[in-house]
């Protein structure tokens, strides 16, 4: 809530702050601060991209309010420094890559998405209260007439028992009184108590629900499996939820949590060789472990001598490995202290982050590399041409002719170094006004004037100038109405140089399969400039190719993005892959730092070192 | 009628019951088994519970009702089948649906055998769910509806008694007999005939049969044949053509098990030829959402087509590209720039692109035809006079 109200008050600063009418440094820029109670990005509490270790400033939400009263006059210095930080705090920004965890919350801050303030949902049922303590059959009747228009009263007074988590004595009051007047009790409302009892983990009457309910029913739904696996699996009767989870697996599938539970509930009465089973049954039927079920056998099993067991935990990190999981704080602990815990081996480990973006700065160690083998990359091509280019249509994305159009195009002009998306740069770039162009690794500046007219044409053409003054081979692609913008006369400049190249595909195509196809064309070096994130494509993929696609797009994209002082970035590309790794005497593995939201398209910038001395 | 009872019973309940039990009490013969009175109070002398005032009969049958409850015999879910040639996992199956009714999830009352075999072809749980959920609602609008019936033909044969006591001898002087539905059938059907003969084509394109899923065809057999209903009503028809119609493909399959008899007698075209075979081709214009090209007025002698495809998995640019691969023109409705549109999907129903259509042709009056746009996707009309005169006075 608060971050939403911030955000959009940086939103609100930016814009004024960009308007031709608020000039920096001028007078307006009193009025605003009167108006805005202006704070700057790095101040601001719980923000989960913030990577200086400066310490919060609690907020005070006034800030919210357009018309605050000013209290001091003397924000005008106090601005500038902000400024200033905010600019240092941009060019660590720039630093990051666009791929690690927080970058596209931090994006999408920059952009100024407007984020919608959620109302609370009002419920359509009056909220009715449960009784706080256990009634008698006269009490229950005149509920009941007080509530005349629910057919289902039990039912309804259990539900609203459950969200209050009243004592376990009133539910118990209530089923009598259901007895004493139906002479049973329905299977709904067994199931609405035993929900009440696992949640407060009522252990005996767990046991008497469950007795019950196996007196008198033959078979269970799977729901009621769940919650009597979930009530069974951490008390000394476990063993019997192991036995519900093959009744559960007669009907359906048992779900990751029933697996969990189960597992929970063997390593918990130290049946290790059990939960290992379990897990692996799990593992073999494509079910995904809980993080928190790791962590038990990370727990359980510190300090073993078995070599075995060892042998098996290793597996289990091997596991995140293939499956791009990354452990959370609470496991990344875990697994530290079950290193450190081996006897004999004497490992050390130490938080860290890749900072200087090849290896780690602990033990030295150079990390897996980015690049994908040989035959990663020739499956990858394969796919992408099958399933992203073609897909069960080829006229969806293209037409046969215009794909050999292409390929004619590309066949004597490869390999190209840069591939740009012509469309993409020119939208998300014409959002500056004046810029220069900077790469970090080179810090190379280059300064144009800016021609307010001709601003829509000239962004593309200072990027791809910029590329071209490197020495490099360019691709750029777009659709045809990109001709609108007088190609051909820088066009014919730069051919002259023989360095860049055009292609543009009819204006109903898409034009992202196209540059995926040309960058993998042009081998391992080529690199792509676009914002986009490519996600719809990576979504026609199959699953496990989607990964390899994701580390190839990691290693080959350059996002283009623009800090406020007008310059263009290319955030740095990477040149290590973050996945668990090790050289058997060091293991690193990235984690998920609790503070910050990581998306899926995005990787932990976290480390985890382990050390064998 | 269950509701009916149901409420018969808890008024009963409600109101008898209290009475009935201080009776029984008193008498003192109410299931002592399990619930005592007892005569008088005794001190409670937990601290926790200062205000309440303890009932010790309470106390006592707090878990009694448990020992009731293990004293019941098993109940026989399943009635035990007669076929012993049922297969266990059908068993299993037909269990897994009862303890589900039992639960108070929605599932149907009554399963046939060809559902619960549907539900064990379905891969994944959810989708059986999903599944067993829908036939829980067909039941419900089902029984519904047999319902309504049965209140309506009580009604009637009230209003029948009441009108059999009526003279009946006398004839009323009327110049038309009147009007009954076979009239006016007869009526549509010339019209149709005539559209037959020298009306405007419209082709519905039934090449995506195969790219649907059991329950996409059903509801696009359906919106189809409300298609050819509004078609044949209408003062003047389109002649209806059902390209690639594969015969006893999926679509024709469900034609004839909807139309039954009637599917022949249908006055429309239905040929397994391609249109671009039938009519020349500069005619032709395929309507598509995902076109760039908008169409702007209705012309009365082109030919269009609708690619006649329900798409809830969200496929995007599936009759787009059919229309690419033949290389025809493509068009879509002005929805942004007549309706200030909010939310939902902007491909509409076969129906209502016909009914559109239908209106477009004989009015061509925009704002008419869009009336059949769902009234939730938008929020009124554009002004668009008010627009033209705006971005007149700009430039």
């Amino acid at each position: 809530m608060a971050f939403f109200l911030q955000a959009s008050n940086w939103g609100l600063q930016t814009f004024l702050g960009r308007c031709f009418l608020f000039q920096p440094a001028s007078t307006c820029q009193k009025s605003l601060a009167l108006m805005v109670h202006l704070r700057s990005r790095d101040q601001v509490k719980g923000l989960p991209f913030t990577t200086s270790s400066q310490s919060a400033v609690p907020q005070d939400l006034r800030g919210v309010h357009m018309l605050h009263k000013s209290r001091s006059g003397s924000r005008d210095g106090e601005k500038e420094k902000r400024k200033e930080s905010s600019r240092e705090e941009d060019k660590k920004k720039s630093l990051m890559s666009p791929f690690s965890a927080g970058a596209a919350k931090h994006r999408s801050v920059r952009q100024r998405t407007p984020t919608s303030m959620r109302l609370p949902r009002l419920s359509k049922k009056d909220d009715i209260q449960p009784p706080e303590k256990p009634l008698n059959a006269e009490e229950w009747q005149e509920w009941r007439t007080r509530l005349k228009h629910l057919t289902n009263f039990e039912t309804v007074m259990l539900r609203r028992m459950i969200k209050y988590e009243s004592s376990i004595d009133v539910a118990k009051s209530l089923m009598a009184d259901v007895v004493l007047r139906n002479g049973e009790v329905k299977y709904n409302l067994l199931l609405g108590y035993l929900i009440l009892c696992v949640q407060q983990k009522q252990v005996a009457e767990i046991f008497d629900i469950y007795d019950i309910i196996k007196l008198r029913f033959k078979t269970l739904d799977p729901g009621c499996y769940s919650l009597l696996i979930r009530g069974l699996s951490d008390t000394e009767r476990w063993r019997e939820a192991i036995l519900l989870l093959k009744e559960i697996r007669k009907v359906t599938p048992p779900s990751k949590g029933n697996y969990g539970y189960c597992i929970k509930g063997a390593l918990n009465n130290q049946d290790v060789k059990l939960a290992l089973e379990l897990y692996h049954e799990m593992v073999a039927e494509n079910v995904m472990p809980h993080m928190d079920v790791l962590q038990a056998f990370f727990d359980t099993c510190k300090g073993t001598q078995d070599d075995k067991l060892k042998k098996e935990l290793l597996d289990m990190l091997l596991y995140f490995r293939e499956n791009q999981l990354y452990p959370n704080e609470a496991v990344m602990q875990s697994i530290k202290l079950w290193f450190e815990s081996i006897p004999g081996e004497k490992w050390t480990g130490r938080l860290t982050s890749m900072e200087n973006g090849w290896g780690c700065p602990v033990c030295n160690q150079v990390l897996e590399t980015i690049e994908l083998s040989k035959k990663e990359y020739n499956i990858l091509k394969k796919k992408i041409m099958k399933n992203v280019m073609q897909g069960n249509d080829i006229f969806k994305k293209t037409t046969p002719q215009e794909l050999k159009r292409f390929q004619d195009f590309m066949e004597n002009r490869l390999p190209y170094d840069i591939v740009l998306d012509g469309l993409n740069i020119v939208r998300c770039v014409s959002r500056i006004c004046g810029y220069n162009v900077c790469h970090p690794e080179l810090w190379h500046t280059l300064c144009y004037p800016t021609d307010l007219s001709s601003r829509s044409k000239s962004e593309l053409f200072d990027v791809v100038s910029y590329f071209a003054q490197q020495n490099l081979r360019l691709l750029v692609l777009g659709r045809k109405h990109l001709n609108e913008f007088q190609f051909w006369k820088w066009n014919a400049m730069t051919a002259r140089q023989g360095k860049v190249d055009f292609f543009f595909t009819e204006n109903i195509s898409q034009d992202d399969p196209f540059l995926v196809y040309a960058t993998l064309h042009s081998g391992n070096n080529c690199k792509f400039v676009t914002r986009d994130l490519l996600r719809d494509h990576k979504a026609c993929l199959p699953e496990s190719i989607q990964q390899l696609f994701f580390k190839w797009q990691r290693g080959h994209q350059l996002m283009p993005f623009a800090s406020r002082t007008k310059k263009i970035y290319f955030a740095p590309i990477l040149s290590y892959d973050t996945v668990v790794q090790t050289t058997g005497d060091t293991w690193h593995i990235p984690y998920d730092d609790h503070l910050v939201e990581r998306y899926s398209y995005e990787v932990p910038r976290k480390w985890l070192c382990l050390r064998r001395k | 009628m269950s509701i009916f009872n149901m409420l018969l019973r808890n008024v009963v309940r409600r109101s008898v019951f209290p009475f009935a039990m201080k009776e029984r009490r008193k008498n003192g013969l109410f299931l002592t088994s399990f619930y005592k009175t007892f005569p008088h109070r005794t001190l409670n002398l937990s601290p926790c519970l200062k205000d309440a005032e303890p009932n010790p009969s309470q106390k006592l049958n707090l878990d009694e009702w448990k020992n009731v409850m293990k004293s019941r015999r098993q109940e026989e879910i399943c009635e035990p089948t007669s076929k012993c040639e049922e297969d266990s996992t059908l068993t299993a199956m037909r269990e897994f649906v009862e303890m589900r009714r039992l639960a108070s999830r929605s599932v149907p009352k009554n399963v046939t055998e060809e559902a619960l075999k549907t539900l064990m072809e379905l891969p994944t749980k959810s989708s059986r769910l999903k599944y067993l959920k829908f036939l829980a609602e067909k039941e419900k609008k089902i029984n519904a509806r047999k319902a309504k019936q049965e209140k309506k033909k009580q009604d009637q044969e009230e209003l029948l008694g009441t009108v059999e006591k009526r003279d009946t001898d006398e004839l009323k002087n009327t110049l038309l007999r009147r009007f009954n539905i076979n009239t006016m059938e007869n009526l549509h059907s010339w019209r149709a005939a005539n559209a037959m003969i020298f009306g405007q084509p419209l082709v519905f394109d039934m090449v995506y049969e195969n790219c649907m899923s059991r329950a996409e065809l059903g509801n696009a057999v359906d919106q189809m044949m409300e298609c050819e209903g509004f078609n044949r009503k209408s003062v003047d028809p389109f002649h209806l053509h059902y390209c690639n119609l594969s015969v006893d493909g999926p679509y024709h399959k469900g034609f004839s098990k909807r139309y039954g008899e009637a599917w022949d007698k249908l006055l429309v075209t239905v040929t397994e030829q391609c249109y671009t075979n039938l009519f020349p081709r500069d005619r032709l214009i395929y309507l598509t959402p995902d076109s760039r090209k908008i169409m702007t007025t209705f012309e009365h002698d082109k030919i269009y087509i609708i690619g006649s495809l329900v798409d809830k998995t969200g496929q995007p640019r599936s009759s787009f590209a059919q229309a690419r691969r033949l290389n025809l023109p493509t068009a879509k409705l002005p929805l942004d720039k007549y309706l200030r549109w909010t939310s939902g999907r902007k491909s509409l129903t076969l129906n209502q692109m016909l009914c559109i259509l239908l209106t477009l042709k004989e009015t061509g009056d925009w704002k008419k035809a869009l009336q059949f746009v769902p009234q939730r996707c938008y929020d009124g009309f554009v002004d668009v006079d008010l627009l033209s005169r705006l971005n007149d006075a700009k430039f």
